[in-house]
């Protein structure tokens, strides 16, 4: 029954409150872009319409791209880019496995692995950063991409075997079924059926194992100092004794938030439900 | 199921399973041990065997641990609290019909995909007293606002205001999306049985609610125990002590004194604390699947 729609005091209160959400949410990030392509001694300004209240700059990104920065800027988008990729496609190896294990064959216990599993999760990490930096000392890891990758494979682990458990355990089995029935071994089933179904998944998985890598912290400053450098770490980077320099700051925040928040919008249905450790499910 | 084939499930399982051990389980367990120690690393003594000394001192004798406890558990408090509220107002608002539904969706997550270090140099930068947006706006309307940040009284709420700003989308996604998964004709019965809009969210909407709310504070509440670098950016720890969290010290403590033994007795009163909260959140997981 197709209804008119009518604006109603209803719709107005909602438009508000939606409106209000908007700009409270979008404003930081605004005015942080607003920032970055502002001449430095103008950044005191009220202005936040290019062109018309002031004359935007590129000073600012080509001082930190091209410039005197360009060495840590390409260190920071380099580690970054390196880490995040490898430890996901790690994280994801390991993950479709146990995660596949846990959907599909029958353990005594197996919800109880399950859930320890995912206990890892929880536990804060400065737990385990100090073991992780004398471990990595011992090694002769520190300061180098495998201590990071390591570290952020653990980090992201549970979370991939828990979401790719579920992911599983949605596919229809009776395909894999037919599979083995038709003569294919448990692995082939798993290769050639299981994966290829379960690739949407897998995707949405990798990019999440993606932003939360990208945007880990702890980890980097306490296992590298100088030669591996994300670029959460080059924008701490940026805290002189002069003070800090806006021009600089928002720039490299705009390049480092930038990549994670671009890819939660493509997969924005799978994010709430890899935050939520797949409690809600959309 | 017909994969009934026990020894290639373990095949499955193992690596995984191993990893976590071996990087997971083991380095907690090393850090236990060393909680037992006396190792200030930063003088080149060596560990010394000192028993339950570490937790001792820890609980009867150091004012700042309780200090950062009580600032975090304040801070955990007050923003799953706020989150959740607003969270439960927006979703409620905003699960009926509404235009650019994924438009609004899409923009309202980018907060809590941002880095934690990101959110906390913008706000940082608005918020700065001489040259911030947000004293700026103020001193329009000839109201001066004080350094926030310099001030003990007030920095603590500053930085839950940045926690509020990055994960109240947290809350209000995950409610819309239970919300929209009941059938609409729930609440239709309710308000042909004549309950007003009031009546309707506190007799059926709240109840059919409550588990999730439950689950989704409590894994709020475990991430915004281990609050780190909102302080580490914004405050590092101060002004005085007033905004150290519970990660902070411990790793102040650790990697700027290097007082390991004592660091990682701190982290591991920590990770009691947090696993006794994700013990209520695994079980309700355990329940539900």
């Amino acid at each position: 029954m197709p209804k008119k729609r009518k604006v109603t005091l209803g719709t107005i209160i909602i438009w508000i409150v939606l409106i209000v959400f908007s700009v409270w949410t979008i404003f930081p990030f605004f005015w942080t872009v607003i920032t970055s392509i502002k001449i430095p001694g103008e950044r005191f300004t009220y202005g936040f319409i290019p062109y018309v209240q002031f004359q935007p700059t590129s000073q600012n990104w080509s001082n930190i791209l091209s410039g005197p920065e360009q060495e840590r800027t390409l260190l920071g988008l380099k580690s970054s880019i390196i880490i995040s990729a490898i430890s996901s496609l790690l994280v994801l190896c390991l993950g479709c496995l146990s995660g596949y294990a846990l959907a599909r064959f029958s353990f005594r216990k197996s919800k109880d692995i399950a859930v320890w599993i995912l206990s890892n999760r929880m536990f804060p990490p400065i737990a385990v950063a100090i073991p992780f930096f004398l471990m990595m000392r011992s090694l002769r890891l520190l300061d180098t991409l495998p201590a990071i990758i390591i570290a952020h494979t653990v980090f992201n682990l549970p979370l991939a075997i828990w979401l790719m458990r579920d992911f599983f355990k949605e596919l229809p089995k009776e395909i894999e079924e037919a599979a083995l029935i038709d003569g294919c071994s448990v692995i082939q089933t798993f290769i050639r059926v299981a994966l290829p179904l379960a690739l949407p998944g897998i995707i949405a998985a990798y990019i999440l194992c993606f932003i939360f890598s990208w945007n880990e912290f702890l980890f980097v400053i306490t296992l590298s100092y100088k030669n591996v450098m994300t670029l959460p770490v080059v924008i701490t980077g940026t805290l002189t004794v002069v003070g800090i320099d806006f021009s600089r700051i928002s720039t490299l925040t705009i390049l480092a938030i930038t990549p994670p928040v671009v890819l939660a919008a493509f997969t924005s249905k799978y994010l709430v439900r890899g935050l939520t450790l797949g409690a809600v499910k959309e | 199921m017909a994969i009934t084939k026990r020894y290639t499930g373990f095949f499955f399982l193992i690596p995984g399973v191993a990893f976590l051990l071996i990087m997971g389980i083991f380095p907690l367990i090393w850090s236990l041990t060393l909680a037992f120690h006396k190792w200030k690393a930063a003088t080149g003594a060596g560990k010394v065997f000192i028993g339950f000394k570490n937790f001792i001192d820890i609980l009867t004798d150091d004012s700042r641990f309780w200090n950062s406890l009580r600032f975090t558990v304040l801070y955990v408090l007050i923003v799953v609290l706020v989150e959740l509220v607003l969270g439960l107002v927006l979703a409620y608002i905003l699960s009926e019909k509404i235009r650019f539904r994924n438009f609004f969706r899409i923009l309202f997550l980018l907060p809590m995909a941002a880095p934690a270090i990101g959110v906390a140099f913008i706000w940082r930068m608005l918020l700065n007293p001489d040259a911030g947006i947000v004293s700026k706006i103020f001193a329009g309307f000839s109201i001066n606002i004080p350094g926030l940040l310099t001030n003990a009284a007030t920095a603590p709420y500053v930085l839950m205001l940045i926690d509020i700003w990055e994960w109240t989308p947290f809350m209000f996604m995950g409610l819309l999306a239970a919300l929209q998964s009941f059938p609409p004709e729930l609440f239709e019965a309710a308000s042909i049985d004549g309950a007003n809009g009031l009546q309707t969210f506190g007799y059926v909407t709240l109840p059919l609610l409550k588990p999730i709310i439950i689950t989704l504070s409590l894994l709020r509440v475990i991430d915004a125990f281990k609050l780190f670098e909102i302080v580490f950016a914004v405050t590092s720890g101060g002004p005085g002590s007033s905004t150290e969290s519970l990660s902070f010290y411990a790793y102040t403590t650790g990697f700027s004194y290097f007082n390991l033994g004592y660091a990682c007795a701190l982290s591991w009163i920590f990770l009691w604390i947090v696993l006794g909260i994700s013990n209520i959140v695994l079980n309700r997981f355990r329940k539900e699947t």
